[in-house]
């Protein structure tokens, strides 16, 4: 019941509702990617340099070395999407994780947990990814925590708050009581009424590590074997004189996968929080 | 009769005198600045730790390049180098060496690091300064239009631009301004920081001033927007919030005009979260710089950090982190400063 009132006021919110849809179908495509384009999206298939629309074999064109567009910015999907989703879950986890024992626990752990956060809020992000990338090596695991770790402080600071809040109310006192551990009223008791604004905060910092993949694949740090929209804006980028589309096509889909990204964070925070609705 | 209901950050508004909120500013200043050394501490810790992980030392490849195979020169080097004691000892030494200004000396350019770093941070800052400006001239005007407009056409217009603007990615956004002010219309250069060999004849004169802000416009969009964008919903959401408050109320009842409550009382007090968010993002907007100058061959840190990071100059590479962390400290002293004076209820907590 409570779940179709949520599904209600989610899809009340037009631009959250456009924007589910168009993720959906930007995942569908990444998903479906070799069924509709099952030759290996870096081979060479046509003539260099093609503009959208000259050839409708390409719809949108072919870049410099006569490969695909149209099949580079469906398999590129794939990357983007996964990488933004991992690194999300990456920084949740430990955002979640340090945020949920800082308010807990408080005092001192609290303080230290605190101090950390402000330390990665300090750091120029992207310049420590990039250092991350290239010491620990351009794979996709490693580009994916490097994005994790310098994403999760937003995280821990409202999974924090969240606790603060929670940790006395009367439920979790009657928890202690009846001699539950720590660990179990953490994960078992708070957390789940701690989660709805950290979904929402999840959802957004997907959207942000796209934009971090992005940049490190446009500088040509990203994983050399993945062609990811990042790249693809990179590789354009000394035609711009004579074929610009190809930057533009790559960074058209990046800014409409992200739009639509904070378009579902939105709704979810209003669905979730009615409160702040008409803000 | 002001009490309660009195704006809270108006600004004629008699405090505690001139000279001790002028205390209470040094004794703010002086806790930040005392916070900061940890803080500090742990950024070199982290850093000079994650460059340990790094798979071949710099004197590897620097032997390798030179061609230098003689056992004894490359004991000599490790020797100069420090690389024969231990990871603790290497920390402390460094450590040491940043108290007095030391970042090390970088193989690569023969000269100390601090001296690399110190060539291109002026242009870093730069453009760091006029995109925050412009963020948060065009995102405070948008944010007061918007909201002053609410539910109208012009509020969606600008709830829709700032939408498209915090999803762009600037290196892209980037590249379309140099196709259409560079490649297109041909009003803008497509790079540098000067025109080389131009007017003015370097970076002097009137002339040389001109040329760098002719240079410096579409950097400044392209990293400049993303934020915008941020501080207009920021300071819609605030304006509404602000608007809503008693002391509002009180100041229409006074019989202020509605332009006057809203320029005078509620924009003051609206700016708040804007430059709450401001201070967060200093580091971002470091980090950014990095990825415009890369597509705008804007001669600041990145250009230094990209050459570094791809020969293995690791000094130079810790001196950028190590220094950038401390801009980014210090631009947020500033902003904690700025916050206080905007509003007086903030005394030091």
């Amino acid at each position: 019941m409570r779940r179709f009132e949520f599904l209600g006021r989610f899809s009340r919110n037009r631009g959250a509702l456009v924007g589910a849809v168009l993720i959906l179908v930007v995942a569908l495509m990444a998903l479906l990617a070799p069924l509709f384009f099952p030759v290996d999206p870096l081979r060479i298939v046509g003539q260099p340099e093609l503009w959208p629309g000259e050839d409708p074999d390409f719809p949108l064109g072919t870049d410099s070395l006569g490969r695909d567009m149209l099949s580079m910015i469906v398999h590129g999907a794939r990357a983007t999407l996964l990488i933004g989703l991992f690194a999300s879950a990456v920084a949740t986890l430990i955002g979640v994780s340090v945020g949920a024992t800082a308010g807990y626990f408080g005092g001192w752990i609290d303080e230290i947990a605190m101090r950390a956060a402000e330390l990665f809020q300090t750091i120029p992000n992207l310049i420590f990814v990039l250092t991350i990338v290239v010491i620990l090596g351009s794979t996709l695991t490693n580009i994916v925590i490097a994005i994790g770790i310098v994403s999760w402080t937003p995280i821990a600071r409202m999974t924090r708050a969240e606790f603060l809040s929670l940790r006395d109310r009367e439920f979790v006192q009657a928890c202690r009581a009846m001699g539950m551990g720590d660990l179990r009223i953490i994960v078992g008791e708070i957390l789940p009424n701690a989660l709805p604004p950290v979904i929402v905060l999840s959802s957004l910092v997907v959207a942000g590590a796209i934009l971090f993949e992005s940049a490190v694949s446009f500088l040509g740090l990203g994983d050399p074997n993945v062609a990811s929209w990042g790249r693809l804006v990179g590789d354009g980028r000394l035609l711009i004189r004579s074929s610009w589309y190809i930057c533009a096509i790559p960074g058209v889909a990046i800014m409409i996968t992200v739009l639509c990204l904070n378009l579902i964070g939105d709704g979810l925070n209003d669905a979730l929080n009615p409160k702040l609705r008409d803000r | 009769m002001a009490g309660e209901l009195a704006s809270p950050a108006a600004s004629r508004r008699p405090t505690g005198g001139g000279s001790s909120r002028r205390i209470a500013a040094l004794r703010l200043l002086r806790r930040r600045l005392i916070q900061a050394v940890p803080l500090m501490l742990g950024v070199v810790v982290i850093n000079f730790c994650l460059i340990q992980m790094a798979p071949g030392s710099f004197l590897e490849l620097m032997t390798a390049e030179n061609q230098v195979s003689d056992p004894a020169t490359i004991e000599l080097l490790r020797k100069t180098y420090g690389l024969d004691d231990p990871v603790w000892l290497q920390l402390v030494k460094y450590i040491w060496a940043l108290v007095q200004f030391d970042f090390g000396f970088s193989y690569r350019q023969n000269r100390p690091v601090i001296d690399a770093i110190s060539d291109h941070l002026p242009a870093t800052l730069l453009l760091m300064v006029s995109s925050i400006t412009l963020a948060l001239a065009v995102g405070v005007a948008a944010g007061v239009v918007a909201s002053m407009k609410v539910r109208t056409f012009w509020d969606s217009l600008v709830s829709v631009a700032a939408m498209f603007f915090f999803a762009a990615p600037g290196f892209w956004l980037g590249i379309m301004l140099i196709v259409l002010f560079s490649v297109k219309l041909g009003w803008l250069p497509v790079g540098g920081m000067m025109t080389i060999g131009g007017v003015g004849g370097g970076a002097t004169g009137a002339g040389g001033v001109l040329d760098v802000l002719h240079h410096l416009i579409l950097p400044t969009l392209a990293l400049g927007l993303f934020y915008a964008a941020i501080y207009t919903r920021v300071m819609r959401s605030s304006m509404l919030e602000v608007a809503q408050l008693d002391f509002v109320r009180t100041a229409r009842a006074k019989g202020l005009s509605r332009n006057q409550v809203t320029i005078g009382h509620v924009l003051r007090n609206a700016l708040l979260p804007v430059v709450t968010i401001l201070g967060v993002q200093m580091g971002t907007v470091l980090a950014g710089s990095v990825v415009i100058e890369s597509v705008f061959s804007w001669p600041g840190v990145g250009s230094l950090l990209f050459d570094s990071v791809s020969s293995r100059n690791y000094p130079v590479v810790l001196g950028i982190m190590v220094l950038g962390s401390l801009v980014v400290i210090a631009a947020n002293i500033a902003v904690d400063l700025v916050y206080m004076w905007l509003d007086p209820r903030i005394e030091i907590r």
